[in-house]
């Protein structure tokens, strides 16, 4: 059974950590804000975001608890913990080397 | 990593383990928010309520699944989920007993093999000898072209005492029994003669008292001793004011200087041997004697304690460059000898080690047997489940979880059948201790301890990750549309499932003939010694050893005593012929002497003319059972005044008169020899091996009793009558105490026992090998059985078929044996072509038998074929009967 998503794990986990750092959101904020952010290129279906959701927050990276919306219902929202930020630098540090590494490459092939 | 983060982690995970419900709720309620925001967004975007809420949901996707992803990802669903499958494999075992009961045998006879075997080889080979740094301990011997293991003169071992700088301490020891006179019968004490240092080189020290030093080692310093904690005991009342008491051995008085605390093992020995163990009673101190430049008897046997860091080997160098010092010092004294540094360990379980891995190999066969059986009924269930488990597929369980819940159910299993065997091992321990062979070393140390313990588990759980993991995968495999389209049978889409089941049949096969080979091999061998004529009559024998103590009895009265004593038995009615020797056959008696001359004859360079040497009674060969070959027996008138004779064996007259006639030959023991020197060779006796496993005979004589060179203050006494020898042990006591009312007659036995204590080895690794080979066969037969009748079961429709287009019982018969057969004779090719390769391992367990033995390949491979074909018979039989119109209606 291949994983309901496009992304790679860690990439979502990325993403994940990025967006929350802002401010504690719910499941479906986190999902939302990514589409948006990304112009929705990012689709993150809901199989993979909630057991991301749980991974992170089984790793202590994240904490969740329950907390009212603005429009007053119940939602459990996530919010970075102190080792979630140092995770998320480390991440951030790992995803720029790759991405020029990629980038590299991939001009180098253009010429 | 901040501590604090492992606090969140353990937190988390404790609060999912015991809040399983809460957890699985909030869940619940977190994706049933995300819904409704869907919902809500999609209203938004102008859809109707029931369009919206059907887009969120398909948007959402299997909300079951993503449950279990997330349960999945919280890391604690793995025990949840072992508990489950643990309650579940629990459940399916109680609905099949007869599945359960077969399993769970086969299991617990085979684990339970081998804890019994681990639990002989913890005890013996991997428990350290009961001696502190046991490690650092070594036996030190002579070797030449003709002796492996000698032991060392004196005075030789004195000179390497003062000189050697590889050992912390050294020590000699030789047998020096000690007759205990007291109240009632005088009984006779196995005692050693050791030198200054022997505890210390063991590591042990008295429990009361002190252990011999340099000035008990001088001759007429008086007697000392020291007694075992059981002597102490057992015959002096424990007495606490025990330490300077006298008391009286052998008719002198010792005075008692030390007892020695429980456990104290003796450490085996070679000459004039007692076993390894607590088999000791009392220790007295060896003396230097006699004339030092004198070093051609070799008695003391001797032990070391390396310094740290040094090596075996480095010790023996350092041994034979002194030695080569003092061949010079004493020409002639060391010719041709060498000298062998064996670490004590090897020495006292060497011998037994060749057996024990055997027979671990051998129960280890026979696990991978049960292994491979307890696979096949598993997959056999596997297919009448594979309905249940395509269902799970289906909705939804993974693969993973799906081999996990298998191997869960079979780990389930397996440590269940090991809890069983526990108890099949904790039997059969007591069993194996038993029937061990006579003087097998460190017996006492066999217990089921927390190492076979372990061992079990650890076996336990190997097996039944071995037998589980095949069909875990293969149902994991197993594709969902094709079992659940399949009909009620779940048949035909299994191909490779068979074949997995047959390639299992196969290997128990090849194993289980493996075994049988090995069997075989041992049974050919056993009943080859005993078919081999021992060169001497063991029935209505019976043996007993007297001596005479050195203070009443002076070299010359010693004869008149064994003369008197022969004469008196003699006269006993039922007694047919009594006699006197040095020694009985096949009791490890190995005195030796070499250099003697020949007449006539020259000894080739380097090659000592050598034999055994005995001294004998007239009657001693008759009693015994020993023929005459040539020439005759000694009489009343060889005594002290007549002229010299000797008898020879046949050995040692073939071997150094080369076919010519021995009788009337001559030999002397004096370099330059009178006339008067020469003994004359009066007859030839038949040759007795030292054991019944001996290659060959050695060269032996005999000296008459009366022209003895060497003390004969303690003889061996043979007896024969025309019915069951025990009968004879109060004769005999009788006679003794008639002469002298003082002295002890010790070690009363039938031959028949001595005799039945030197095959005991080949005999307890026949039974033990013979009783895996059965079991793995037994194990073999189920497996094709098993295989069989589920191929006919598949086939039931086919030969139905067949039998309404007209075939006849007996086609399918041959059609359902031939399937067996394929299997069977695979199995046997690859089990005797295992054979031949691993053969050679049990060496020297076989006796006259090479281990590629014809015959017994021969017999193996037809009693394995025949034992498969009965095996597919039962299943044969049964498709024979098949009601084509029921078969064929049946799907």
């Amino acid at each position: 059974m291949s994983k309901p998503s496009d992304l790679i794990q860690g990439t979502l986990d990325l993403l994940i950590l990025r967006t929350i750092s802002l401010a504690p959101m719910h499941g479906w904020a986190i999902a939302k804000r990514i589409e948006q952010v990304s112009q929705d290129a990012l689709q993150i279906t809901q199989g993979a975001l909630y057991p991301a959701l749980h991974r992170l927050e089984q790793q202590g990276w994240i904490r969740a608890a329950w907390r009212k919306t603005e429009t007053g219902r119940e939602a459990k929202f996530y919010e970075m913990t102190k080792a979630g930020r140092a995770q998320l630098s480390k991440e951030l540090a790992q995803w720029e080397r790759l991405s020029h590494a990629v980038g590299l490459v991939i001009r180098m092939a253009e010429e | 990593m901040s501590l604090r983060r492992y606090w969140d982690i353990a937190r988390m995970r404790l609060r999912t383990l015991a809040r399983r419900d809460r957890v699985d709720q909030e869940l619940d309620r977190e994706l049933h928010f995300h819904l409704e925001q869907q919902t809500e967004e999609n209203l938004a975007a102008g859809m109707t309520p029931s369009q919206a809420r059907l887009a969120a949901l398909r948007r959402l996707g299997g909300v079951t699944q993503i449950e279990e992803e997330c349960r999945d990802m919280r890391r604690t669903n793995y025990i949840e989920n072992f508990w489950r499958d643990l309650q579940y494999g629990l459940r399916t075992l109680r609905k099949s007993p007869g599945f359960t009961t077969v399993i769970l045998l086969t299991l617990a006879l085979a684990i339970g093999a081998n804890s019994a075997i681990f639990s002989v080889i913890d005890g013996v080979l991997l428990r350290p000898l009961p001696y502190p740094g046991a490690d650092r301990i070594v036996r030190i011997f002579f070797h030449s072209t003709v002796f492996p293991k000698f032991p060392l003169n004196p005075f030789d071992f004195r000179d390497f005492r003062t000189r050697l700088k590889s050992f912390e301490s050294m020590a000699g020891f030789t047998r020096g029994d000690l007759r205990l006179s007291g109240a009632g019968r005088p009984e006779q004490f196995t005692g050693f003669r050791i030198t200054a240092g022997y505890f210390h080189v063991l590591g042990l020290a008295p429990a009361r008292g002190r252990e011999f030093n340099a000035s008990d080692e001088i001759a007429g310093n008086g007697q000392s001793v020291i007694l075992s904690d059981r002597m102490w005991r057992t015959r002096l009342a424990a007495d606490p004011n025990i330490l300077g008491r006298k008391i009286t051995l052998d008719a002198q008085p010792f005075t008692v200087v030390g007892v020695m605390p429980p456990g104290t093992e003796h450490p085996g020995n070679a000459y004039h041997g007692v076993a390894n163990g607590e088999t000791v009673d009392l220790w007295w101190p060896f003396t230097f004697r006699g004339d030092p430049n004198q070093r051609g008897s070799h008695y003391l046997e001797v032990m070391a304690r390396m310094k740290p860091g040094i090596s075996a080997p480095r010790a023996q160098a350092e041994m034979n460059a002194v030695m080569a010092q003092m061949r010079h010092e004493h020409p002639g004294a060391l010719e041709g000898w060498q000298a062998r540094v064996v670490p004590l360990y090897q020495e006292i379980v060497g011998p037994s080690e060749r057996l024990l891995l055997v027979l671990l190999g051998a129960v280890g066969l026979v696990v991978l047997i049960a292994c491979a059986n307890a696979a096949n009924l598993l997959l056999a269930r596997a297919t009448a489940r594979q309905r249940e488990v395509a269902v799970r597929t289906a909705l939804g369980a993974g693969r993973s979880r799906l081999v996990q819940q298998m191997l869960t159910e079979s780990l389930l299993i397996a440590l269940m059948g090991g809890a069983l065997a526990l108890a099949v091992a904790a039997a059969g321990v007591r069993i194996l201790v038993a029937m061990l062979p006579a003087g097998f070393p460190r017996a006492s140390a066999i217990h089921l301890n927390a190492a076979v313990f372990a061992f079990t588990l650890l076996i336990a759980l190997a097996t039944g990750f071995l037998f589980g993991l095949a069909p875990a995968l293969q149902a994991a495999r197993a594709d969902v549309q094709d079992a659940l389209r399949a009909g009620s049978r779940g048949a035909g889409s299994h191909r490779g499932h068979l074949r997995l089941r047959n390639g299992l049949v196969v290997g128990e096969v090849s194993l289980a003939c493996l075994l049988l080979i090995g069997a075989g091999l041992m049974l050919r061998s056993f009943v080859k010694l005993l078919r081999t004529d021992p060169g001497f009559r063991t029935e209505h024998l019976l043996t007993a050893t007297v001596s005479l103590p050195d203070k009443t009895y002076k070299p010359a009265e010693a004869p008149r005593f064994w003369d008197r004593l022969s004469a008196s038995l003699s006269s006993v009615a039922g007694i047919r012929a009594a006699g006197v020797g040095t020694d009985l056959p096949w009791t490890g008696y190995d005195e030796n002497i070499g250099g003697f001359l020949i007449e006539g004859q020259k000894a080739p360079p380097g090659q000592d003319f050598h034999g055994r040497y005995h001294a004998a009674g007239p009657d001693y060969f008759r009693a015994v059972g020993i023929p005459l070959v040539r020439g005759r027996f000694f009489t009343a008138q060889d005594g002290m005044k007549a002229p010299p004779v000797m008898i020879i064996n046949q050995s040692m007259a073939r071997r150094y008169w080369h076919g010519q006639d021995a009788v009337g030959g001559r030999i002397s023991f004096d370099d330059h020899p009178k006339e008067s020197d020469w003994l004359t060779v009066v007859g030839v006796v038949g040759d007795v091996k030292d054991r019944p496993t001996s290659p060959e005979a050695e060269n032996a004589f005999w000296w008459p009793i009366d022209q003895s060179p060497v003390y004969v203050n303690q003889m061996s006494v043979a007896v024969r009558g025309s019915s069951d020898p025990a009968f004879l042990a109060n004769d005999l006591r009788q006679a003794v105490r008639q002469l002298d009312p003082t002295l002890a007659v010790a070690d009363i036995r039938p031959m028949d026992d001595i005799a039945d204590a030197n095959i005991s080895t080949p005999r307890f690794a026949l039974f033990l090998v013979a009783l895996f080979a059965g079991l793995a066969l037994t194990l073999a037969a189920i497996g094709i059985y098993g295989v069989i009748s589920y191929a006919v079961n598949q086939r039931t429709r086919e030969f139905g078929l067949r039998m309404a287009l007209g075939a006849q019982a007996g086609d399918v018969l041959v059609l359902v044996l031939r399937q067996g057969a394929k299997l069977a004779l695979l199995g046997v090719a690859l089990g005797l072509i295992g054979a031949l390769a691993f053969g050679r391992v049990l060496g020297s367990l076989l006796y006259e038998v090479r281990a590629a033995d014809p015959a017994t390949f021969a017999a193996v491979a037809i009693g394995a074929t025949t034992v498969a074909a009965l095996a597919c018979y039962l299943p044969a039989r049964r498709a024979t009967t098949v009601d084509p119109s029921h078969a064929l209606r049946s799907e």
